[in-house]
């Protein structure tokens, strides 16, 4: 019986509570340890070997931020966020969705972030990444949904433990209450609960899919009407 | 826009061949003094200069290596040293290996990444001191329909073609203080001398080989590139950033 879900990357939250709601839903969860490189196909087909047969489901998050103005980026920065970001996500999909492919089907969930369509203006590294993988995301769903492989890129914005919700960049995260119709950021089991349903056979008609998972955040525009009994938000005089 | 555009100076990389080479000789037609960047084919970005000097206009070749952030600086340089501004960056530069993804392997994809997109980037660092002085700064990046729907042929160059939507984006919110426009052309199949990859795997596929819409009756040309590209960087186009225009005769849309 195929069981496992494998989880790529735990230093994002997001991405470790995912796992930590999955193992709940009676998963078992196995998690990439930190020392083997996601870009290092050798070592990472060698790790994943012994668990092939029981793999049913991959979650592979968006990697740490990096965040500055185009002429501040290091040439370090521009080659970590080449190896975190794409090239990691193409070493993954290379060995998982293969080894799903050999299984008969599976899941290959991109954890990702709005950032693959909505820009800040300093982070031009990180989203470049998310967008990337994005569209490695539907690629997927050609190159492999033929041998049952389907893949889902979601694109998540904030919720309530999200520490980028004080985000120090950008202005995208004022006014919570005029950005979401409900008002408030969305709880990360909500988050959690997506993730599951994508993991099951009734998710079976969507593939290639790009799943918005941000409360219809992106959705919103600063030129609003402003109307007497319904939320309005001011911005901050600076 | 002839008048719109004269003597104004564009970097065009990649600009000896193909798309590029349309965009050259569309901008200098126009009145722009265009550097032609080259890397691997001289006789053609020469060629192409000789093309553009028999019409009247004004340019240089200058081979450089996208990948290489001192070769690129050192084409910026001797763009200053030769006419003292720039006002134009249009990236173009770029390959298509027309790989699957399990074909890939890290040094080949690293690899068409740094031409891709890290070219890109590269180029954009290199030119925003003199973009930054002028008064009608502008930045094209070539792009694909590849960056926003999947083909199944080339997964690789899609992740690179995603990445230039979102570069786009992002440094149209970042340099829009500046005055500097930032656009990506999103190109259909286009009409040009040969490829740099690998023919698309899928070519083999019945089905594609008898596709009208690829036999070229809604294939593009390089000059309609260019001709977009001349209305982006005039001064009229000042409210269009960020955007990703496509360019194929409607064919994504079948």
């Amino acid at each position: 019986m195929k069981n496992i879900v494998v989880l790529t990357d735990a230093r994002m939250a997001e991405a470790r509570l995912a796992g930590a709601y999955l193992a709940g839903q009676g998963w078992r969860v196995e998690t990439v340890p930190e020392d083997i490189c996601l870009w290092n196909e050798a070592t990472l087909r060698a790790w994943a070997e012994p668990l092939a047969g029981e793999i049913a489901g991959v979650i592979h998050p968006a990697p740490p931020r990096i965040l500055g103005g185009v002429e501040a980026v290091s040439e370090e920065e521009w080659s970590r966020a080449a190896d975190e970001g794409p090239m990691a996500a193409w070493c993954v999909t290379k060995v998982f969705c293969g080894i799903m492919k050999d299984n008969g089907g599976g899941s290959m969930i991109y954890l990702n972030s709005i950032h693959a369509e909505k820009p800040v203006g300093l982070g031009a590294l990180f989203s470049m990444g998310c967008a990337a993988t994005q569209m490695l995301a539907r690629e997927v769903a050609q190159d492999y949904g033929q041998f049952g492989v389907r893949s889902f890129f979601i694109q998540k914005g904030i919720t309530q433990s999200d520490p980028d919700s004080k985000s120090p960049v950008s202005s995208v995260y004022y006014g919570v209450d005029m950005r979401y119709p409900t008002r408030k950021l969305p709880e990360e089991d909500q988050l959690n609960g997506l993730i599951a349903f994508l993991l099951t056979p009734e998710a079976a008609p969507l593939n290639g899919s790009d799943l918005m998972a941000d409360g219809a955040m992106t959705q919103y525009y600063t030129h609003r009407r402003k109307v007497e009994g319904r939320p309005y938000y001011d911005w901050p005089s600076s | 826009m002839t008048g719109r555009l004269r003597d104004r100076v564009a970097l065009v990389t990649g600009g000896g061949k193909g798309v590029g080479a349309g965009v050259v000789k569309a901008l200098a037609e126009k009145g722009v003094k265009v550097c032609i960047n080259c890397n691997t084919n001289r006789a053609m970005a020469e060629e192409t200069l000789r093309q553009v000097e028999a019409a009247g206009g004004e340019g240089f070749v200058f081979q450089a290596d996208v990948t290489d952030a001192a070769q690129l600086q050192g084409m910026v340089d001797a763009i200053i040293e030769k006419w003292g501004r720039l006002d134009i960056l249009v990236n173009n530069a770029a390959m298509q290996p027309n790989l699957f993804i399990d074909m890939y392997d890290y040094a080949t994809l690293r690899r068409l990444w740094e031409i891709n997109i890290g070219g890109y980037f590269h180029a954009v660092r290199a030119c925003l001191p003199y973009l930054k002085k002028s008064d009608c700064g502008r930045i094209v990046n070539i792009s694909s329909i590849h960056g926003k729907r999947p083909t199944g042929f080339d997964a690789g160059y899609a992740m690179t073609k995603g990445a230039i939507r979102m570069f786009t984006r992002e440094l149209a919110l970042e340099l829009y203080a500046d005055g500097i426009t930032v656009n990506a052309v999103d190109l259909g199949g286009c009409k040009i001398e040969f490829k740099t990859g690998n023919a698309p795997i899928r070519a083999h596929n019945p089905l594609d080989c008898n596709n009208p819409d690829m036999n070229g009756f809604r294939q593009v040309t390089p000059r309609d590139v260019g001709e977009l590209v001349c209305y982006l960087c005039t001064p009229e186009a000042q409210a269009v950033t960020g955007d990703g225009i496509r360019v194929d005769k409607g064919l994504i849309l079948i």
